[in-house]
């Protein structure tokens, strides 16, 4: 392999490496948006996830305890939301929001009752690349899809699971009929608030996995705000997907190569100061929307609470 | 007379009304989370009487609850202006951060001129900061329609990167350790209220702006207009208002409050920007606005009683060793009773 073929491959791998949390919780935010959920704890709920799953992995010793620990409690904020939502038909934002509070507040507060205030905080051990047999020995592609992490592979699996579960099942075409118009799937016999129920659930289940794959992938412990917004840019990128797991797959692929490229540029040194390469993430995500704005569409209902009893939608 | 009488009545009931709910979310969220401390094994009376009375047992309590205030009350009318015209300003974060930018650039680059003209220049350049960084997302939601949410909160990640620049390369004081400018021109520097414990200024303007907000809103056409976009945007765009212009401003308007509380906290207590300044009052801002359920009467009322807690927390903290968090979970469920009881109401 030549130097730039080795530089690619890195670059490759990283981005791959990356996409991870972003996949998770957009499609996570797909699917309660599909039915008319659209949750702004993303952020919160991720999180509450990487806290929880550091100590999860610290206090019995293995990673899966720690992501079994930070999905269920990514759970539990999602039917948290569907309640105040579905149940109580109280406002998406506000309660987004405020479980969004409660998440925040949670995610340092364990670290400090379990562990207790100290300089140097505790490490836990790495999720270690599982090297596919045969696959991985494919010259380039190998070292960059099949010689990766679990999660990598199972971000990759979920993509695929959801696109044909949403497009190829009638299950799915009955989930997306919710989110665009409840009132004619209730007619038909769907069941609005279990779909809501569930899809929230899961939805949280899969944000927060991508946080707890922060502290095991990229630090070893956990820090106060180390999801750095990949929470709201989950939304951003849920829009860009057009709400579709194909898509967002692909965005998830582009934000983790501008997180990966700011990362780069910034240990070559370029002249620009590193602060401002540490903003592209962000402004990436501005422009995206209003690329979004003008030609992707959402689902109808979203952010909407349905009311059976209501005669006109919204 | 019975007349008045059963008028005087009516508004009392109407207080209790209002009040009783608020009354229950405060009882059940402190009884949740003092359920959780006993079990943990904190003495839960003393941390309560910590968190409560901190504020009222010494003057620099009550200093230190005055100068938690002001950016809170500043932080929740940014959150509950656009919130009045329906829509939502996650940044008030980056508001200030870039108001207090501009406060500080103004102080240190003219740092010789006397307070006569600094003073006025450093307020109106945190104003006027903090509304052009919320103009960004306000345009871009006029003119391509998109989510504030996100936007706003986009912007406050990018002036975390903004005040650390400023901080390490333009204006570092490279005897500081933690990134910090070199301080303001003592003209900049908002003249002492009372002098011991040091209370600055920065309260008249924050109560001041509370008030022209309120009777703005309430009072005249303008505001009319924004009460009526943020109750049915579709019902007042056939009337004639022009609810995309509302939107723009209402946001701008936080923005400039928000860029204010920048500039009071520069002016007013630091004397120089300090990363990390804007501290969790963004969070605190939006809680309380949620509280008072945007009512703009409301909000410099529960914004002290969030200060008195906050500042209780702190000394908790010190004192019992009894992590902050609690407090803020403790406020987040009074929060979210207070919203309950309106889904308890309506039943």
């Amino acid at each position: 392999m030549d130097q730039f073929q080795m530089q690619f491959v890195s670059f490759a791998r990283l981005v791959m490496l990356a996409m991870v949390p972003y996949v998770l919780a957009s499609q996570g935010t797909m699917l309660g948006g599909r039915t008319g959920l659209f949750s702004v704890s993303q952020e919160g709920i991720m999180l509450v996830g990487a806290s929880l799953g550091f100590l999860g992995a610290y206090l019995y010793g293995s990673l899966v305890y720690g992501m079994l620990l930070a999905m269920f409690v990514g759970g539990l904020f999602g039917l948290a939301l569907a309640y105040f939502t579905t149940t109580l038909k109280m406002n998406q934002f506000v309660i987004g929001l405020s479980l969004f509070f409660i998440g925040l507040g949670l995610s340092t507060l364990f670290p400090k009752i379990v562990i207790g205030v100290t300089l140097q905080p505790p490490l836990i051990p790495t999720l270690p690349d599982v090297p596919i047999p045969g696959l991985s020995q494919i010259p380039i592609l190998g070292d960059i899809f099949f010689n990766q992490n679990v999660l990598v592979y199972f971000a990759i699996l979920l993509s695929i699971f959801l696109y044909y579960l949403l497009y190829k099942t009638s299950i799915g075409l009955e989930l997306r009929s919710v989110g665009e118009n409840p009132k004619a799937a209730d007619s038909l016999g769907v069941n609005v608030s279990v779909m809501r129920y569930v899809t929230a659930i899961v939805g949280g289940m899969l944000m927060g996995l991508a946080g707890a794959y922060l502290p095991m992938v990229y630090t070893g412990t956990f820090t106060q705000g180390m999801v750095q917004g990949r929470g709201w840019i989950a939304i951003a990128l849920t829009f860009f997907g057009g709400w579709s797991p194909h898509l967002i797959f692909l965005g998830a692929l582009f934000f983790a190569g501008v997180e990966i490229l700011a990362l780069r540029v910034q240990v070559a040194g370029v002249g620009v100061p590193y602060q401002f390469l540490l903003t592209l993430p962000y402004i990436a995500t501005i422009l995206v929307m209003i690329f979004a704005s003008r030609r992707v569409r959402a689902p109808a209902f979203l952010g909407q609470n349905y009311d059976r009893e209501k005669r006109t939608l919204s | 007379m019975s007349e008045q009488t059963t008028e005087l009545g009516h508004s009392i009931k109407a207080l209790a009304d209002t009040l009783i709910p608020y009354i229950l979310a405060v009882v059940a969220a402190f009884a949740a989370v003092g359920i959780f401390f006993a079990a943990v094994g904190f003495d839960v009376l003393q941390a309560y009487s910590t968190i409560l009375f901190t504020s009222f047992r010494t003057p620099n309590g009550f200093v230190q609850t005055l100068l938690k205030y002001v950016p809170l009350l500043l932080q929740a009318l940014a959150f509950t202006v656009p919130l009045t015209a329906g829509k939502f300003n996650i940044g008030g974060e980056g508001q200030l951060i870039v108001g207090a930018i501009g406060a500080a650039a103004v102080g240190i680059m003219f740092s010789g001129l006397p307070m006569l003209l600094l003073l006025p220049m450093v307020i109106l350049a945190g104003i006027v900061f903090g509304g052009f960084w919320a103009a960004i997302p306000a345009w871009l939601l006029y003119r391509f329609g998109i989510n504030e949410i996100l936007t706003t909160v986009m912007m406050n990640f990018i002036s975390f990167s903004l005040i650390d620049y400023v901080a390490t390369e333009i204006w570092r004081d490279p005897t500081a350790g933690h990134p910090t400018t070199v301080p303001i021109g003592a003209g900049g520097e908002f003249p002492l209220l009372v002098a011991k414990p040091p209370l600055n200024s920065g309260i008249v303007l924050a109560l001041a702006a509370a008030v022209i907000v309120y009777v703005y809103v309430n009072r005249t056409p303008g505001g009319y207009d924004l009460v009526a976009t943020g109750a049915n945007a579709r019902a007042s765009r056939v009337f004639g208002i022009n609810v995309r212009v509302m939107f723009l401003l209402s946001l701008i308007v936080g923005g400039a409050l928000a860029g204010l509380s920048g500039a009071i906290e520069v002016a007013g207590v630091h004397h120089r920007l300090i990363e990390g300044l804007q501290s969790n009052f963004l969070l605190l801002g939006i809680i309380i606005g949620l509280m008072a359920r945007g009512n703009l009467l409301a909000v410099p009322f529960v914004a002290f009683f969030i200060a008195v807690l906050e500042v209780g927390a702190s000394a908790m903290q010190r004192t019992m060793m009894i992590p902050v968090e609690f407090v803020f979970i403790v406020e987040a469920l009074i929060l979210l009773f207070v919203l309950l009881s309106d889904v308890v109401r309506r039943r």
